[in-house]
């Protein structure tokens, strides 16, 4: 026993001094607490609460305390192009949070470190959820840590519910039935929507399209095929349109960022929304924090009664910028904001789905919804150029053209489709 | 010849030249150029320089993985061969074409009656617009279009509202963005506002310069104020008017700002213009090769459009 220890110590001691000597060639960067250098972070809007990044700077100064963290919140909207300009030039952030869909796209082009080697020294690397474990995984190399989960449900108003004496709906033709007679309850005010879709809103319109075994685009070797004009996906779209044109009066060519503000305001009986929108529309300055209790979740219903539909299972990551000149901060950070401690808050304070099936209990209320909804989840074409066709808008166009009744849904789907194609093969 | 030979009686030539003939000869081929190069060298650096660098990369497949390598395929004439086949590109130099048409007519019709108008108030209104249009020309255009964004909003804007109130049809929950056509128009508007200032006060100061003398002139031989106008200011004014109809020309067929963040930063293509059309191709779908070829032709369409005008204003400066 005695022996085992010292063999130990000695085998500790050995491996300090050559980690010491393998650090010594780059300056001193062996002892955290000599390390200095600024850590660029760029997170997306919403995604840690302020107080989840705080705890892990301040944790990771504890450690750390002569590098400066800075981190720096983007916005959805053009993050492609700004990511692009980033990687392209020769000083990128050095931690960057991508959307799972965004990952293929820069691993392919050696934009991202690769961590393949690293992947245990993360907290729970064995029971990362296995989708986003696969949009880092790209030729079997793994280029990012999973960092939270996130899946739609309907956020609805349970007093409205009450009111006009209708039940959580269990199909898509209830649902418009439902949606029915809340327009009929509110009939007097004239901007209310039972269902609030803004048209541009493609997330949420995927249910409807996998719903009925429609598909954005199929695989076979290496070839892909935009498949939104089968018969499946434009059934689907059909049903989307009837609920929109009976149930909403969003904006047709709007997107979906302001619909928690407009929720908040009153005059909406359901979303479809991601979990942590809750939040958000409950928030004391963007919201109204009276809806609190008068908010209920459920998910959205499947054609087939009874069912639910499947969600596109959005999510993101946090990779470290193959250019980085603190790869080994930026995945201590990385790590920090991925282990254990944070990811609990990021489930309970953030409301998020961990990274991580071993704190998927920790959904607790609404956010039951929300976590359960992630079991029956779907994902786009995991292409790199995948990225192309989201930067291009070809989901959002099609559907303002089908929404405005500019195309019918045969012409939108198959011009649709066929760009689709074209972008996923390589062209433009 | 006769000249010549006549000439030596005339002047004759100084015992002692000052300068050599070569110096001569140097100060009259060379020194124009010593003089001007220095200004052609910045032009050069700022403008001829990215033209041939944006060429260069038109002739090349340059991607995301290129960008990031600093390294691209040379492709030859590719990507102007992708770009004219494509339909859209089609539709987008013809929306571009009338856009810039219908934006550049306003701009200098409405310039020129505020122009005109300035001249016939007190110097006290006058004051009061001149400033005014100042400010809309100081202001950001980012600021100012989002200030636009928000009053033709379809939910909480304040033109459906105004429109509603004052029984003009029923606006609420109009949007004015359904219907290309009319998302257009509206972004004509917004553009047409930002460019009347410059062009007014040009304008106006061109109008300060003409002689009220011939003006009385033509009042004295029974001009109508019309005819006064057209036959009299109008073609005194031909060099301003060609100066400003050629700038609004380059200015709104680059048009960008206004169509990207009016539609939240993710125009359909509906609304594409040639410069939203090459950003799509360059940033949006990483093309960048593409993007510079979209971007070298949109230079080579402003040219030709340009063309008459700057011929023209050739032609006046040098009748001046």
């Amino acid at each position: 026993m005695k022996l085992t220890r010292t063999w130990l110590s000695v085998v500790t001691v050995a491996v300090a001094v050559i980690a010491t000597a393998c650090g010594g060639s780059t300056g001193t960067t062996t002892n955290p607490a000599d390390q200095t250098g600024t850590l660029t972070v760029w997170l997306m809007n919403g995604s840690a609460p302020q107080s989840v990044i705080d705890s892990v700077n301040a944790d990771f100064n504890a450690k750390y305390p002569k590098v400066t963290v800075k981190v720096e919140i983007q916005q959805w909207g053009d993050i492609g192009t700004k990511l692009d300009t980033a990687f392209g030039g020769s000083n990128p952030p050095d931690v960057i949070e991508l959307g799972n869909t965004l990952v293929a796209k820069y691993a392919a082009a050696d934009a991202l470190e690769n961590i393949s080697g690293k992947k245990s020294s993360f907290d729970n690397s064995n029971t990362w959820l296995q989708s986003l474990t696969d949009s880092c995984t790209v030729n079997s190399k793994l280029y990012c840590v999973p960092y939270y989960a996130g899946s739609r449900a309907i956020i609805y108003r349970k007093d409205f519910f009450t009111a006009a004496n209708v039940q959580v709906p269990t199909s898509m033709d209830d649902l418009l039935t439902v949606g029915q007679k809340l327009m009929t309850a509110h009939s007097s005010d004239p901007n209310f929507s039972a269902l609030y879709f803004p048209g541009k809103y493609w997330y949420a319109a995927l249910p409807f399209v996998w719903d009925f075994g429609g598909n954005i685009a199929t695989q076979s070797g290496d070839k892909w095929q935009g498949s939104l004009n089968a018969d499946g996906s434009q059934q689907g779209l059909v049903k989307l349109q009837n609920l929109v044109n009976a149930l909403s009066r969003a904006d047709k060519t709007g997107d979906e960022a302001k619909q928690d503000a407009a929720f908040a305001q009153g005059h909406i009986a359901m979303i479809i929304a991601n979990g942590w929108e809750v939040g958000v529309i409950t928030d004391p300055e963007a919201g109204n924090p009276a809806l609190k209790d008068k908010l209920g979740a459920f998910p959205i219903p499947s054609h087939n009664s009874g069912q639910t539909a499947p969600v596109f299972l959005g999510g993101s990551d946090l990779a470290v910028a193959a250019r980085s000149k603190h790869t080994d901060l930026a995945n201590a950070w990385i790590g920090m904001l991925t282990g254990q401690k944070h990811m609990t808050d990021m489930a309970t304070v953030g409301g998020v789905i961990p990274n991580t099936t071993s704190l998927l209990g920790l959904g607790t209320g609404l956010n039951q919804v929300f976590f359960g909804a992630a079991k029956n989840s779907r994902f786009v074409p995991n292409s790199k150029n995948w990225a192309s066709v989201e930067n291009a808008n070809v989901l959002p166009d099609m559907l303002v053209k089908i929404f405005t009744k500019q195309q019918t849904i045969p012409e939108a789907t198959g011009s649709a489709s066929s760009r689709i194609t074209s972008i996923l093969n390589g062209g433009g | 010849m006769g000249m010549a030979v006549a000439a030596p009686d005339l002047e004759p030539v100084p015992p002692f030249s000052p300068s050599p003939p070569y110096r001569a000869w140097l100060r009259a081929n060379i020194l124009p150029y010593a003089l001007i190069s220095p200004s052609v060298l910045v032009i050069a650096g700022i403008l001829a320089f990215p033209l041939g660098m944006l060429v260069w990369l038109s002739l090349q497949h340059y991607g995301l993985r290129e960008l990031i390598h600093h390294a691209g395929d040379w492709v030859g004439l590719d990507n102007y061969r992708a770009i004219l086949v494509d339909p859209l590109f089609h539709q987008v130099i013809v929306r571009s074409l009338l856009f810039t048409f219908a934006c550049v007519a306003l701009t200098v019709v409405l310039s020129t009656l505020i122009a005109l108008l300035l001249l016939k108030v007190r110097s006290a209104v006058r004051i009061l617009v001149m400033s005014s249009l100042v400010f809309v020309w100081a202001t950001p255009v980012i600021v100012s279009v989002d200030i636009w964004q928000w009053m033709f909003d379809y939910e909480f804007g304040v033109i459906n509202y105004l429109l509603t109130q004052l029984h003009l049809g029923n606006f609420i929950h109009h949007n004015w963005f359904d219907n290309p056509v009319q998302g257009l128009g509206v972004l004509v508007v917004v553009v047409v506002w930002g460019a009347i200032p410059f062009v007014t006060i040009t304008v106006f100061a061109g109008l300060l310069q003409v002689p009220n003398d011939v003006i009385d002139a033509a009042k004295v031989d029974g001009a109508s104020a019309w005819h006064t106008f057209w036959y009299v200011t109008a073609p005194l004014l031909k060099p301003i008017f060609l100066i400003v109809t050629c700038l609004s020309t380059i200015w709104d067929f680059g048009v960008f700002n206004q169509i990207y963040v009016m539609l939240n930063q993710r125009p359909s293509s509906d609304y594409f213009t040639i410069a939203i059309y090459s950003y799509r191709e360059s940033f949006g779908v990483t093309q960048y090769g593409l993007g510079a070829a979209i971007a070298v032709l949109m230079v080579l369409v402003l040219v030709f459009v340009t063309f008459f005008y700057v011929r023209e204003t050739v032609k006046v400066a040098e009748i001046a």
